[in-house]
């Protein structure tokens, strides 16, 4: 046995002096005192060297500990007790012989050492190892935790040493399952991801725990690493598809970005409704998807799936909420910047019209009207007088406003394709190349996110993209890569890279065709394209290089990448033998469109590096990182949060093109979502003494504003536009802004994120970095000829609506709450998600950080979140209160 | 519809049976043309002169989208790939040809600069040229009288230069001070200005108008506290229309016969005073109230009392209506120049600007019409100032607030007015 000298020397315990004991024996009460001599006895006991003995005394001290671990407020108190005696125990244990009683004594010790292991010894896995294999469970939450942390450790270690794992696995089940069985999913997918084994997790979940863990899952993999993150999602896509949680699946499918998914998804399920369902969520996506008979048998199924993907009964619904909402009365840009409001000088109308402020309008007009389809200056009526109202107005812009007018007209007939061919169609026989430039971009706009069988917008738009006048040009080709952001069309590509690698072609027109291309195979990583653009940076003369046009070509080519992280690397290679003058600016655009909506934060701190040095050779790079900041950055609320506070720092610190970016930085973070202290810091920056400094904050409070209604930002704008009315150009932002602010009457977003923040569109997230880039040299783009680049952001207005359609997919009012959401990750139980709501009917308009749900039991929702459009199933088991 | 339709087909346009034919539909705006027939032996013209027949739009504005591609005239169909069911979409209106007009509109931007600048100067094109505020006030001011302008245009009087006729024509506005023209009374050009004018608008109507103008009341600022504070007048008012000087009355000043300020009626608050033992003009700061609406009926004479009952009858029971009706009565703006009092030693500016406040009774010249006694207040001439606007639909108690403000008092430095214009409400009869 065991002599004391060694015991001494072994626990810790015991060092303690023998005073302060004495004093704590003296303060127990009757009933601890007992309980502590109880176990005392049961430690010597244990020593003795009669097995029957030492069984009785290790089953003893077991169920003490096991009654009292239950609750872990405090140490209990046998644990407590036992602490002097952990090495004495320790030390029997090596002296003892292999048997059961060993097997038990190692099960106590493993507790015991839950609170006596000394720091980093995982004592507790240790002994548990060694022990009897029992349930895991009957020691109480604690220890299962505790042991947790002590594998995920161990596994470092055997790794970092290519020790075998086996025995550590085998307890990860135990513990997995057991951790999964109590509520705490959390801890069983963090040890699962300590010791990289996910896939165990598939077997544990079950119907009433499948969602948390989901949930736990999909949040985590914002903030997990490199490859890790789309492990994570598929396990999450797995568990999906195990429980049949089709519409989850297919968001999942979708944030991977994974078209084998999405199929899968569509040949698991063989509900009809279901799908339908899908097909709204791939149409709010905005990508191209091509069903087949695999997927949906029949015909005429798939003919009504697929026209729910092409979005073409959108302007329909769109219409059906502005008219139960009651905005459908057309507004004049009059109507939005209240003059009249404002004391004073702006009040009259200056005598002559100017361009400049005709072409804010013609912007204002087609933002506010956005897919109305109808307007006060563009659609007159029928039966007007000769001539109508809109040839008058067409022809109050100049020059290239008039391309901005004319395709203003597919703005607000937006989606509406019909229709708005139909009306566009005038002018097509104008002589007016400018009139008819913005025909063809209209016609473009029109197609936005909508297709269509017979194609009209490449039908229309191709024969134009090799005219002689390069304004008809612009206008076709910026048309196609409107229409078609997304598609990936072959015949669209074959025609268009030519033109890059055209020597004679001029500038402008390469850099638009290069943005077209981007945005037509946005996040495709194509080879070809990436390659003709690359040539055509390559061909571009020294001064050329000095242009700001130029500058798309590289952002185009980071469009080719949006998102796709490594999958830019080989080109980032080659963007290094550029020209000096281009190779940095590519390299941001290249980083930060590959990184975009990643959160990636060692992407971030790279890009934040850039922006603190300090230039002297007039480099422009760092507008890009500034950017690109806020595209990485934007994925999720914490990253966000976080980079509103950098960027504060770099106004501070930064030099003058680097506060030039900011502000649009700000308002792509916020984008549709006004958040305060976003909206004060770019007031005060649109008062700044570098005009370019204001004009891009007042944009960008137009950004963050975007189809808000905010009546704060309007009344800022209304104000600014008083302050500036000397000033054309600023006043020029200031009227867009108030377009933005107003856009669609409120009816519309232009956040490319979707689906609780889960899902990123990439077309429209093109749309906005394009325009957003264009914004950065606003003198030479927005203001100079290629205003009509604003219409880019036509690619990421969306209806902010919740529609709910019943079966036959017509409009079904259900009332429904509204209010702010809350995040219920990790939380046991059924948490409420969402906070302050009000009762609405459907269809009803969701702000930025709302959540809805239904506020009947009498239907039952295909999609498990609320938004855009949403299919109601009536619920069987429903009965009517009486 | 679509039966008559296919009969305009099937008999319109003798589609040979034996002939290779093709089913399709064709989608054109909202309506979708079921069951076309194409005979494919013929070229594509000839179908699109069958839809000429269905849609009226003439062959060569039809676009007709096969699957990313137009429809040309000359194609052949068996490269087009129709087949039986295939859907085609047309685009294409009979509507006219939007054409440019023939003379584009002038852009600012197109513009000198010089011109740009005024274009931009939104208050009514004149400028500070260097203490000239009282006249560019005084102008504003009678720019608000209608009659006044048609008078004015009737006779085509292009000013070049405002100030040096003026100073020709009366050189004590000329008068100098360390090298620039001097500050002037607002009042004296205001007096000047119209006796200019009564004299050489000498046609029937415009002398009338301009008599109208001039009927005028000065209010000695020095002993007023608030005009026509009913009963109480303690001041000595100059009526110039009768020549009479009075004092600590509120008798006839508006005798009867007289068409007395028929439609406006001025009053000049004298606020300059030579102060006779420092040598030099005073301003007198004392308050003056002066009410929106001014009602002169206790100053008049019985007689005319008694002529005034009857309209102004008439004219409650339509403000009575009025208000119950919410009519919709214009807003009326008055405004003044933003002319700040710092710039060259103090300016005073104000114009005066009414879209008619009494449009209803500003009665067609072919119906009688009377004097109420009541007159409205449509301009205010004041030292610098913002524009105030007030929207009689929409009333904002604040602005009228702000132009009763104008009344003087306390605040020395605040600006005040100087001569408010009244314009008279009829009715008619």
């Amino acid at each position: 046995m065991s002599d004391p000298k060694n015991d001494a020397g072994t626990s810790q315990p015991k060092a303690p002096a023998n005073d302060p004991k004495k004093k704590e024996e003296e303060d127990l009460s009757e009933e601890d005192l007992a309980l502590k001599q109880q176990l005392e006895l049961y430690v010597e006991r244990v020593q003795d060297s009669d097995p029957g003995l030492q069984k009785v005394a290790l089953e003893s001290m077991r169920h003490e500990i096991r009654t009292s671990t239950s609750s872990m407020t405090s140490v209990p108190k046998p644990l407590k007790f036992l602490r002097p005696h952990y090495g004495t125990l320790k030390s029997f244990y090596v002296t003892m012989p292999d048997s059961n009683l060993k097997n038990y004594l190692a099960d106590i010790l493993s507790v015991l050492a839950l609170t006596m292991s000394a720091e980093g010894e995982r004592e507790s896995l240790k002994y548990r190892l060694l022990g009897s294999e029992g349930d895991i469970g009957s020691w109480g939450h604690e220890y299962v935790r505790n042991l947790a942390g002590e594998i995920s450790q161990e596994y470092i270690k055997r790794q970092s040493e290519e020790a075998p794992i086996e025995d550590l696995m085998e307890l990860v089940q135990q513990i997995v399952s057991f951790h999964m069985k109590h509520n705490a999913e959390p801890e069983a997918v963090d040890l699962l991801m300590e010791v990289e084994d996910l896939d165990l997790l598939v077997e544990h979940v079950d119907k009433a725990n499948f969602k948390r863990t989901c949930l736990y899952l999909t949040s985590a993999a914002r903030y997990l690493p490199g490859p890790d993150d789309m492990l994570v999602l598929d396990i999450a896509y797995t568990i999906y598809l195990k429980f049949e949680e089709f519409a989850s699946a297919l968001q999942i499918a979708l944030s991977l970005d994974n078209m084998q998914h999405v199929r899968q998804v569509f040949t698991s399920c063989d509900n009809q409704l279901k799908k339908m369902q899908f097909c709204y969520i791939l149409a709010r996506h905005g990508i191209t998807f091509e069903l087949d008979d695999e997927m949906v048998a029949d015909d005429e199924d798939r003919e009504a799936l697929q026209d729910i993907i092409n979005n073409t009964k959108l302007s329909e619904s769109y219409l059906t909420l502005a008219r139960d909402i009651e905005v459908m009365e057309s507004k004049s840009p009059e109507d939005i910047y209240k003059a009249h409001l404002l004391d004073g000088r702006a009040s009259t109308g200056a005598s002559v019209d100017s361009a400049r402020q005709n072409l804010a309008a013609t912007f204002v007009n087609a933002f506010v009207n956005a897919g109305f389809g109808q307007d006060k200056l563009m659609t007159a009526p029928a039966d007007s007088s000769i001539g109508g109202s809109t040839g008058n107005w067409l022809f109050k812009n100049k020059e290239h406003g008039k391309t901005s007018a004319a395709a203003s007209l597919g703005m607000i007939l937006l989606w509406d394709v019909d229709s708005g061919l139909a009306q566009i169609d005038k002018y097509f026989h104008s002589n007016d190349n400018h009139v008819i430039a913005g025909a063809l971009l209209g016609v473009g706009i029109v197609n936005c996110g909508v297709k269509n069988d017979c194609d009209p917008a490449l039908a229309l738009l191709s024969e134009y993209i090799s005219k002689e006048d390069s304004s008809v040009r612009i206008g076709a080709i910026m048309g196609l890569g409107i229409a078609y952001a997304g598609a990936q069309n072959e015949q669209i590509r074959s025609s268009l890279t030519p033109i890059l690698n055209d020597a004679k072609a001029p500038l402008d027109v390469i850099a638009f065709t290069a943005i077209s291309l981007g945005l037509i195979y946005v996040g495709s990583c194509n080879e070809e394209v990436a390659q003709a653009i690359i040539f055509a940076l390559m061909d571009r003369s020294e001064s050329e290089l000095g242009e700001p046009l130029t500058r798309l070509l590289p952002l185009a080519l980071g469009l080719l990448y949006l998102g796709k992280q490594e999958s830019v690397e080989a080109t980032a290679e080659v963007s290094k033998t550029f020209n000096e003058k281009i190779r940095k600016y590519c390299d941001m655009t290249l980083l930060s469109c590959a990184y975009a909506g990643t959160g990636n934060v060692l992407k971030v701190q790279n890009l934040l590096g850039h922006c603190a040095q300090h230039l002297e050779k007039g480099e422009t790079h760092q507008g890009p990182a500034v950017l690109g900041i806020a595209m990485v950055a934007m994925a999720e609320e914490l990253g966000l949060d976080m980079s509103i506070r950098s960027l504060e720092h770099l106004l501070q610190y930064g030099e003058q093109n680097i506060r030039r970016a900011v502000p649009l930085a700000l308002g792509l973070l916020c984008i549709s979502n006004p958040k305060v202290n976003v909206m004060d810091t770019l007031s005060r920056l649109s008062h700044d003494s570098d005009s370019e400094v204001a004009m891009a904050a007042i944009i960008s409070l137009g950004l963050i504003g975007a189809g808000t209604n905010n009546a704060r930002i309007a009344s800022m704008l209304r104000n600014l536009s008083s302050y500036y009315y000397k000033d054309a150009s600023l006043l020029f932002c200031v009227r867009i802004a108030q377009g933005l602010v107003h856009l669609g009457k409120g009816l519309l977003t232009l956040n490319p994120y979707h689906s609780d923040r889960f899902l990123l569109s990439p077309t429209a997230l093109a749309g906005l970095v394009t325009m957003l880039h264009a914004c950065l040299d606003m003198k030479a783009m927005v203001l100079g000829k290629y205003h009509y680049i604003l219409y880019l952001i036509v690619l990421a207005m969306q209806p902010r609506m919740l529609m709910t359609v019943d079966e036959n997919l017509k409009p079904l009012s259900v009332s429904v709450r509204v209010g702010q959401a809350v995040d219920v990750v990790g939380q046991a139980g059924r948490p409420k998600t969402i906070t302050g709501f009000q009762t609405h009917s459907t269809p009803v308009l969701l702000a930025a950080c709302d959540r809805a749900e239904l506020a009947t039991e009498k239907y039952i929702p295909l999609s498990p979140i609320l938004e855009g459009h949403v299919i109601l199933k009536e619920n069987p088991e429903y009965r009517e209160d009486s | 519809m679509l039966q008559n339709l296919e009969t305009v087909l099937s008999g319109g346009w003798l589609v040979k049976e034996s002939a290779v034919t093709v089913t399709i539909s064709v989608k054109w705006r909202k309506e979708v043309f079921k069951s076309v027939k194409i005979d494919t032996s013929q070229p594509p013209y000839v179908f699109k002169c069958q839809l000429y027949d269905l849609t009226g739009v003439p062959p060569e504005r039809q676009k007709i989208m096969v699957k990313g591609g137009l429809l040309k005239d000359d194609a052949d169909w068996s490269t087009v790939g129709v087949k039986q069911g295939l859907k085609l979409m047309m685009m294409g209106t009979a509507d006219e040809v939007v054409k440019a007009p023939e003379k584009g509109p002038v852009f600012m931007e197109d513009l000198p600069e010089e011109e740009q600048a005024l274009s931009l100067g939104l208050s009514a094109e004149l400028f500070n040229l260097g203490n000239t505020c009282y006249m560019n006030s005084t102008i504003q001011c009678l720019h608000s009288v209608p009659e006044l302008k048609s008078a004015l245009l009737k006779f085509n009087i292009y000013c070049l230069s405002c100030d040096q006729v003026l100073r020709k024509k009366y050189p004590q506005f000329s008068q100098l001070h360390n090298g620039v023209f001097m500050q002037q009374d607002a009042e004296e050009c205001w007096t000047q200005l119209l006796y200019t004018l009564s004299q050489s608008l000498q046609s029937p109507g415009s002398s009338a108008s301009v008599a109208n103008v001039k009927s005028h009341v000065a209010v000695y600022a020095r002993n007023t506290d608030k005009i026509l504070s009913n009963l109480c007048l303690t001041a000595r008012i100059h009526c110039q229309d009768s020549g009479e000087e009075s004092s600590e009355t509120e008798s006839t000043y508006f005798t009867g016969g007289e068409p007395f300020a028929r439609w406006y009626l001025t009053i000049h608050f004298v606020r300059f005073f030579w102060k006779r033992e420092s040598n030099q003009k005073a301003k007198i700061l004392r308050k003056v109230d002066y009410p929106l609406e001014l009602d002169v009926y206790d100053l008049c004479s019985d007689e005319l009392r008694k002529r005034l009952e009857g309209p102004r009858r008439i004219l409650r029971d339509e403000e009575g209506k009025k208000l119950g009706l919410k009519a919709n009565e214009k807003s009326s703006s008055s405004k003044d120049g933003d002319v700040k009092m710092t710039d060259a030693g103090g300016s005073s500016n104000a114009s005066g600007k009414s879209s008619a406040i009494a449009s209803q009774e500003g009665a067609p010249s072919d119906k009688e019409t009377c004097l109420t006694g009541i007159y409205d207040l449509v301009s205010v001439l004041t030292h610098k100032g913002k524009w105030i606007e007030f929207d009689d639909d929409n009333p904002i108690p604040q602005r009228e607030e702000d132009i009763v403000k104008l009344s003087g008092g306390v605040l020395g430095d605040w600006h005040m007015a100087y001569i408010s214009m009244y314009k008279s409400r009829t009715v008619s009869m």
